[in-house]
């Protein structure tokens, strides 16, 4: 039997409430688009496998809860990534506003190396655009982050985002995985261990290889 | 052939009737346990309600005619508030969306620190948020059935409490209640509920107190499943990650509707433990195939339980749930665990955040 992955990590959606965060990602993982979702409640979970330069990646995708009062637990999940979607919607100035005390939570809680991805989503709702796409590209190039506008709805840039998320993150743990090409019955679990900082030894299954 | 067919019909015409004796008496009980919550226990709540024959009645199901009066004894109203109180908070809280949306400036000086933007942010997640509660039902959407109860309900409760706010999963507390009460006696309800002090932690996001809240469930946890605790361990499956969802929504919104109605019958009678309690018999119906899973499987399974979860499986599950350890109870051990917290916190608070 083929084995099913051969990388292992994780990404975290961030961003105001009410953003699309929960329909970018019921987009990507099911291709589905509601308009109506219901509302995310601490932290939602999903998980795709996609094939990224032959490398078979599967992806954890953590979906947080957007309100500021929530902020408190969901930081606690920032260092358990290996990749961050900054979310705001192009319909929302506060939104957009927001996308730099987000950028600044992450540089306090998220591990050194976190790659980010900045998201205007809702592109589809042109006629009620209160920011314009170099705002967003403006925005991006200050922080040093790519840049996309997506939909849920049409589903405009939502594999093109998610895939370029994660070939940054691969670029960013390429040693590693030139490990994973040589020898093709290791599996490489970036997201695995990091959060197991109690245990005295390495990873209980050797046939996995963690580089945190 | 003919012979197989025909045994094929007499066993579905068996099943039916089966089905239908089922139903009849399901129905029957249902209607004769109102009787006795209209006749027998309503008028004397004060004596009988904590009587052994109430508590079984009680356990298995309120019947929805008499829940919200129920519901509404059995959280009391220790806050004191009447029904002109909540028409004072709603007339308030409309004062304001008026302000807001004519883009006025806030005269209200009263509650000053609680800044006009948070106000008007927290007042548009209402809106957002109400669109977004329960959207299969479509009754609490715009333009639905609840739509503006539910709305006056969030509202009033922000002019009441202040301090408190809106907070993302009251939206899905004050529809179970609006749906069992009218809109008074929801808000009533409601804000009597959130004052408890599980419920005040929690949304508060008073976070060292909900890590004791976690830390007291793991004790609870590992003293009833001990494999599925250690499987859990070894996959950093930490509580908050499927408790955060479910003690936020009081499992309404993780649970169909109609058996989170049943748990939240019992949450009224025993307080927090049984929201604790209801997770581990979660836990412990699931056991089995949990074990078999890794991280993300587990956080997907609990995050969506599935839709089809039969009332009487996980009643069965939950009353296996023993509510002790070491001959502690939830309380004794929440407070243990409270104090030492509050001892870590004097000696080292750089080791808390």
């Amino acid at each position: 039997m083929a084995k099913q992955y051969d990388v292992l990590f994780r990404l975290l959606l961030i961003g105001d409430s009410g953003v699309g965060k929960t329909c970018l990602l019921c987009r990507f993982t099911d291709n589905e688009f509601h308009s109506s979702h219901i509302s995310t409640i601490g932290v939602d979970f999903k998980m795709k496998t996609i094939e990224v330069d032959g490398i078979k990646v599967r992806i954890q995708i953590w979906d947080t809860a957007g309100q500021e009062r929530y902020q408190t637990i969901t930081k606690q999940y920032y260092r358990r990534a290996q990749g961050i979607f900054l979310v705001y919607d192009i319909s929302s100035e506060r939104s957009y506003q927001h996308i730099m005390k987000w950028v600044s939570d992450v540089d306090e809680y998220a591990p050194e190396g976190v790659q980010k991805i900045l998201i205007g989503n809702k592109a589809d709702e042109e006629q009620k655009r209160q920011v314009g796409r170099e705002q967003g590209q403006q925005l991006a190039k200050e922080y040093g982050m790519d840049f996309y506008e997506t939909s849920a709805c049409t589903n405009l840039n939502i594999k093109e985002s998610f895939t370029r998320l994660t070939e940054l993150v691969l670029q960013a743990h390429r040693k590693e995985l030139d490990g994973v090409r040589t020898r093709a019955s290791k599996e490489l679990a970036l997201a695995e261990l990091e959060e197991d900082e109690s245990r005295p030894e390495g990873p209980v299954n050797s046939s996995k290889t963690c580089w945190c | 052939m003919v012979v197989q067919a025909k045994k094929r019909e007499l066993k579905e015409a068996q099943r039916r009737k089966k089905q239908l004796e089922e139903r009849c008496r399901q129905e029957e009980s249902i209607g004769n346990a109102v009787l006795t919550w209209n006749n027998e226990i309503l008028p004397n709540w004060e004596t009988m309600w904590c009587s052994r024959k109430v508590r079984d009645l009680w356990w298995q199901g309120i019947p929805p005619s008499v829940r919200g009066k129920v519901w509404s004894l059995a959280i009391g109203n220790e806050l004191n508030i009447t029904h002109e109180l909540f028409h004072i908070c709603l007339a308030r809280a409309k004062e304001r969306w008026r302000c807001f949306s004519a883009g006025g400036p806030d005269v209200d000086s009263e509650d000053a620190g609680f800044s006009a933007a948070d106000r008007e942010a927290s007042l548009e997640l209402i809106k957002l948020d109400i669109s977004r509660t329960f959207p299969n039902l479509c009754i609490f959407q715009q333009g639905g059935p609840y739509h503006d109860m539910l709305h006056s309900v969030l509202g009033a409760y922000t002019c009441y409490r202040p301090d408190v706010g809106y907070v993302q999963g009251m939206s899905f507390i004050a529809a179970v209640l609006i749906l069992n009460l009218d809109t008074a006696d929801a808000f009533i309800a409601f804000s009597n509920l959130l004052n408890k002090p599980c419920q005040m932690a929690f949304f508060r996001v008073d976070h060292g107190l909900m890590l004791t809240y976690f830390a007291a469930f793991e004790v609870f946890f590992e003293e009833n499943l001990p494999k599925l605790f250690t499987h859990f361990k070894k996959n950093s499956l930490t509580p908050d990650i499927y408790l955060i969802d479910w003690i936020f929504t009081l499992y309404s919104k993780s649970l169909p509707l109609d058996l989170a109605c049943r748990i939240w019958d019992v949450f009224c009678r025993d307080g927090e433990e049984f929201l604790f309690r209801t997770a581990l018999g979660i836990l412990r119906l699931f056991e089995d195939i949990l074990t078999r899973m890794d991280f993300i499987h587990v956080a997907q399974f609990l995050t969506r339980l599935p839709e089809d979860l039969p009332a009487d499986e996980v009643f069965a599950s939950i009353a296996a749930v023993q509510m002790q350890s070491r001959n502690k109870k939830w309380a004794q051990v929440l407070t243990a665990l409270q104090r030492d917290s509050r001892e870590m916190e004097k000696g080292s608070p750089s080791l808390r955040h």
